[in-house]
């Protein structure tokens, strides 16, 4: 009997982490809405007001602590909107509806989930005792809407800037394609995309077209519904015209130059097994999250359909000029598993509704010290594109990467389409990339 | 046989390719848009000045490059897409005592005597008509007093001259001025060998139409449930293969080694060929991640590699002087250094004349429809991730070969044959060859490491062999490489930037290798039976990439020749870039090089047996050996370029 009790005492435990307090139907409206009871204020916060050197500490609260580094130290100001609804579509919504309590953490962090269907896995909010609250946050992200089932960026085009200069060294222009494989809630084919015999969960594909050294340049990232499978990787040189497959390592490297790393794309672009993941608290923070049709957009180039991308100031013109606005956060936490890993702790001030990690992010590097800020500005899917109306995400809408240390940065001008047809599964084929040019 | 002339079949084919982007089949109704539509131009123009100073030469390269490349959507899914380019190597002037109208000049063949190294200027034999008519009373023998004034002693330079001195061995002279200024030795080894100053100076504009890089038309049919079929047409170059430098698959368009020798980039110095280019591309099915069978047929008409005509500054293997010099002592003779074994010790320079000795005719394939090239891969990641290819290919060989034994007068008897065994009379060939081969790469995560393994089976590839009546046989070959790819922190050079070290080990077999110890020395197959290179790269990127250090080693083991390969690319804007680099060379143990040079083949028995020789009526090789001609084998492109040391330094600017 004992020696029973003993074998079944890991189930328990893995049970009690894993379903002890069951999400309801109101979770799932807290979630998706997080604003039911009205928008979050901060006292002297007031939409149209700017955030700057001088008045920082006032709104140090409300700011991640990379973004206020940045503030105090006069290398922008931010422009305070007001806080509005970034609505995710109602397939997604229902999914998790109708997925609800079926996933299943794993017996231990870094375990892969079981019965994940659909929707936000765990759509309960995240309770501070609960150790793998993070690990949980992790998995949302992963399952998360993100680009939604698919969506391209082109064109999009990234500069790198020296902060001190204000000199772009250089610009980039290239497309971004990104298609999940696996659980789509929103478009043909639902709930995914067969054959599909490694178990490819989402992929994306990058193609650059300048400058000429990188020209025709193609990369392939695909990730796998088995957390514990490495991602494959590969690229296609246009200088070379040859498929290289990138070793696991280049994940963590320098991207062609830029500030970001392969790991650093949309927030966090890694496996969930990969970091150890906490949960720090959830409070109210200032995210970059806009209307694009209502900002004052760059004139220097625009494309002819008429789109204008946002336009960029601050030190070095590191700084995207949107506006930001008060958010319900929860504070995420991820220390690389790989003790070589050259980053040494990420934080994320994710936001709750869309559950993306791409909008206050702090690196420190492996003595500790703060490294880059990375935030990404989104737009109300309604408020951007036509072609985006309704699609119910985010819309990445322009990105700065600063590297605190070496007073560097990239930036980053989107132009996201949730355009199926214009992601075909095809182009996620590493054969696609062999007929590059 | 149908046949269509050079020029009007490249017409033949770039209509077909502009029509075809310009079609309208039905089954691309359905398709996506994905930015194929209808687009206007695009069009990129660069400039590049690549200037290199060679040790002990001076100027060896002033070339400035444009370069148009263009793309258009063209509609229904079709895009257009082309590079045009034109250079010009401002060296033959600049630099025109070495490489240009006033190259060469009068040399001195060497004959070896018990008492040491006798020097006469070329053309005085001392074994000429007069001395073997005297000696021998050989009234018809066929060499000759002195050369005609079309023959001068001027403008040569001595074969090998660039990387080793005569020291007892094969020697004869080389014509190395731009061939309208000295007809000598020309000839078209396909593309190479016969061309004008300003041919060499502007090597696009030929009647291939080399400016036209590439130009050809693309696009995915759509088949649906996830299949689709790819067609690409027209001037373009196929890659196979996985690896860095080595040419195991990758061998379906010849390269231009007289661009760089080996140090361009691959799809700078490919050779694009008119090639018609179907993949069907399956996609994923309940096993395979990803499945494709890829048809290439290259229409072209045959090209080889082009290895550099003799007078400029990149002749790979310093193979174009051996053919030239060759095809100059057949057409007008020439004296050979340290030939005639007339005593024990002594071996004196010959003054051979016209039709005895050298290289006659080239067979550059014509077109024809059994002459094009045809390969097949299939191509697929299994559902672990293992990325792999299998290959299958038959083309003609690129590189020549030289088969003996051909036609000749002999030279003691002035007696004509159709064929001599075992003479150094030879036709030039490129024999058909057939290829299987396979590629993989993935991941070892332990390692933090990406693999590449790529190997080749060959049928119909010749070799020089000394052992063979004909002085070549076909062998077998395999050709492997393995390659390792690790980004790696080193954190003296960059704590957030990766340091890229790529290493690849190069191995090759050649199967029924024939070598044999004769009574002079070895005999049989120059080239190594098993060889093994190796090479290691070290790139790092600092400065967000704006400047990124490299080296570069490759290592011959067999040779034992060494090149290093420092660079330093600096990106100063956008659209400048400037690089500053060098290679340098290092040989150990050259005496390896030597081979078996044929002087002791006899082929004219029994006046040109070995003096003292015990079967003097008897033609083979009894293994005499020196540097030339067959040493450039075993020294491979390191060691025979290893005084060839470089500095350069290219600017590149996009307009």
């Amino acid at each position: 009997m004992k020696k029973s009790l003993r074998k079944l005492l890991p189930l328990f435990v893995a049970a009690s982490f894993g379903t002890a307090q069951a999400a309801t139907e109101a979770d799932v409206e807290n979630t998706f809405n997080p604003y039911k009871a009205g928008m979050p204020s901060f006292a002297g916060l007031k939409a149209g007001m700017t955030i700057n050197k001088g008045n920082a500490d006032q709104f140090k609260d409300i700011l991640g602590a990379g973004v206020f580094k940045l503030i105090k130290e006069g290398m922008f100001e931010m422009k305070v909107g007001p806080t509005t609804q970034f609505s995710i579509s109602k397939a997604y919504i229902d999914a998790t509806r109708a997925n609800l309590n079926k996933t299943q953490l794993g017996a231990k962090p870094g375990d892969m989930i079981s019965g994940y269907v659909a929707g936000r896995p765990f759509p309960e909010e995240p309770d501070a005792k609960d150790p793998r609250a993070g690990e949980k946050l992790a998995w949302n992200y992963k399952y998360g809407v993100n680009w939604g089932d698919g969506a391209i960026i082109s064109p999009f085009y990234w500069q790198y800037r020296n902060m001190q200069t204000g000199k772009v060294e250089k610009e980039i222009n290239w497309d971004f394609h990104f298609l999940n494989f696996m659980h789509r809630t929103k478009d043909a084919p639902v709930p995914e995309i067969t054959p599909n015999p490694s178990g490819i969960f989402r992929a994306i594909y990058v193609k650059a077209h300048e400058p000429q050294d990188l020209k025709n340049t193609q990369l392939l990232i695909q990730r796998f519904e088995d957390d514990a499978k490495l991602d494959d990787a590969y690229l296609y040189l246009g200088f070379q015209r040859r498929v290289r497959r990138l070793a696991q390592g280049q994940a963590t490297d320098s991207f062609l130059g830029s500030d970001l790393m392969i790991e650093d794309f949309e927030g966090y672009n890694g496996r969930v097994s990969d970091m150890k993941w906490t949960y720090k608290g959830t409070k109210n923070v200032m995210l970059p999250m806009w209307n694009h049709n209502e900002l004052k957009l760059s004139s220097e180039r625009s494309e002819s359909d008429g789109y204008k991308y946002v336009d960029f100031a601050g030190q070095g013109g590191c700084f995207a000029e949107g506006t930001w606005q008060l958010r319900k956060v929860y504070v995420l936490e991820a220390v690389p598993v790989n003790p070589n890993h050259p980053v040494s702790k990420r934080v994320f001030y994710m936001d709750v509704q869309l559950q993306n990690l791409n909008g206050s992010n702090e690196i420190y590097d492996r003595k500790g010290e703060l490294w880059k800020v990375f935030m990404v500005g989104k737009s109300h899917a309604d408020h951007h594109l036509p072609v985006n109306k309704g699609a119910g995400i985010g819309i990445d809408d322009a990105f700065s990467m600063v590297d605190v240390q070496s007073k560097h940065c990239t930036t980053g001008q989107f132009k996201g389409q949730v355009d199926p047809k214009k992601n075909p599964p095809r182009l996620f084929q590493v054969q696609n990339l062999r007929g590059g040019d | 046989m149908e046949t269509l002339n050079n020029g009007a079949w490249q017409r033949s084919l770039l209509a077909i390719a502009v029509s075809c982007a310009f079609a309208a089949p039905a089954a691309a109704d359905d398709l996506p848009a994905m930015g194929e539509e209808d687009s206007p131009w695009q069009v990129d123009v660069t400039y590049e000045n690549h200037t290199v100073r060679r040790e002990n030469v001076g100027l060896a390269k002033f070339r400035n490059t444009l370069q148009a490349e263009f793309d258009k959507g063209v509609g229904n899914g079709w895009k257009v897409h082309g590079i045009m380019r034109g250079s010009w190597d401002g060296v033959y002037r600049m630099n025109s005592d070495e490489y240009g109208n006033k190259a060469g000049g009068s040399i001195n063949m060497q004959s070896t005597t018990p008492g040491g190294y006798l020097t006469t200027p070329w053309g005085t034999g001392p074994v000429t008509y007069s001395l073997v008519n005297g000696a021998f009373g050989l009234v018809n023998n066929a060499f000759v007093d002195a050369y005609p004034a079309s023959n001068p002693n001027a403008g040569l330079r001595v074969l090998g001259d660039r990387w080793h001195s005569i020291n007892g061995g094969v020697a004869f002279a080389v014509p190395v001025r731009p061939c309208d200024v000295d007809k000598r030795g020309c000839r078209d080894f396909g593309g190479y060998g016969d061309l004008k100053r300003s041919e060499l100076e502007a090597p696009e504009f030929n009647d291939r139409l080399d400016f036209l890089r590439e130009l050809y038309a693309k696009k995915d049919f759509d088949l649906g449930d996830g299949k689709s079929l790819f067609v690409k047409l027209g001037r373009q170059q196929v890659v196979w293969g996985r690896t860095d430098l080595f040419r195991v698959l990758d061998v379906i368009n010849p390269v231009d080694f007289s661009r760089n020798n080996i140090y361009d980039e691959l799809s700078d110095i490919r050779i694009p060929m008119w090639i018609a280019q179907v993949e069907y591309r399956m996609g994923a099915s309940d096993t395979m991640q990803d499945r494709n069978l890829q048809f290439v047929w290259n229409v072209d008409k045959f090209r080889p590699n082009n290895l550099g005509q003799c007078g400029s500054p990149n002749s790979i293997l310093d193979a174009g002087c051996f053919f030239r010099g060759m095809a100059n002592l057949w057409d007008n003779g020439g004296t050979v250094s340290n030939f005639a074994n007339v005593a024990p010790g002594t071996l004196l320079a010959t003054n051979f004349g016209p039709g005895q000795i050298g290289l006659d005719k080239v067979h550059l394939p014509s077109w024809s429809l059994s002459n094009t090239q045809f390969g097949m891969k299939y191509e697929g990641v299994t559902q672990d991730g293992l990325s792999f290819s299998l290959n299958a290919l038959t083309y003609r060989s690129q590189l020549p070969s030289l088969r003996g034994g051909k036609r000749a007068t002999n030279s003691f008897t002035g007696v004509y044959q159709d064929a001599w065994p075992y003479l150094i009379s030879f036709d030039m060939h490129y024999p058909r060859v057939n290829l299987i081969g396979g590629s993989m790469d993935f991941q070892v995560p332990a390692a933090n490491a990406a693999v590449r393994v790529e190997a080749a089976y060959t049928d119909g590839e010749e070799f020089a062999n000394t052992n063979r009546p004909e002085l070549y046989s076909k062998n077998n070959v395999f050709r492997t490489v393995i390659g390792i790819d690790r980004p790696t922190f080193i954190p003296f050079i960059s704590e957030t930037q990766a340091t890229l070290i790529s290493g690849q080990l190069f191995y090759q077999h050649i199967f029924d290798h024939e070598w044999k110890r004769g009574s002079l020395g070895p005999v049989g197959m120059p080239d190594w039976e098993d060889n093994v290179i190796g090479t290691l790269l070290i790139k790092a990127f600092l400065k967000n990439g704006m400047v990124s250090p490299q080296v570069i080693f490759a290592h011959d083991f067999k040779a034992r020749a060494t090149v290093v390969a420092p660079q330093v690319e600096m990106h100063l804007s956008n659209d400048l870039k400037v690089t500053i680099g060098a290679n340098y060379k290092l040989a150990e143990g050259r005496s390896r090089w030597e081979f078996d040079d044929c002087r002791a083949c006899n082929p004219f028995a029994p006046f040109t047996a070995p003096n003292g020789d015990p079967d003097p009526f008897t033609s083979y090789s009894r293994g005499l050996a020196g540097m030339e001609p067959l040493g450039r084998f075993r020294a491979g492109p390191i060691g025979a370029a290893f005084k060839e040391n470089d500095l350069f330094v290219k600017l590149n600017y996009k307009f």
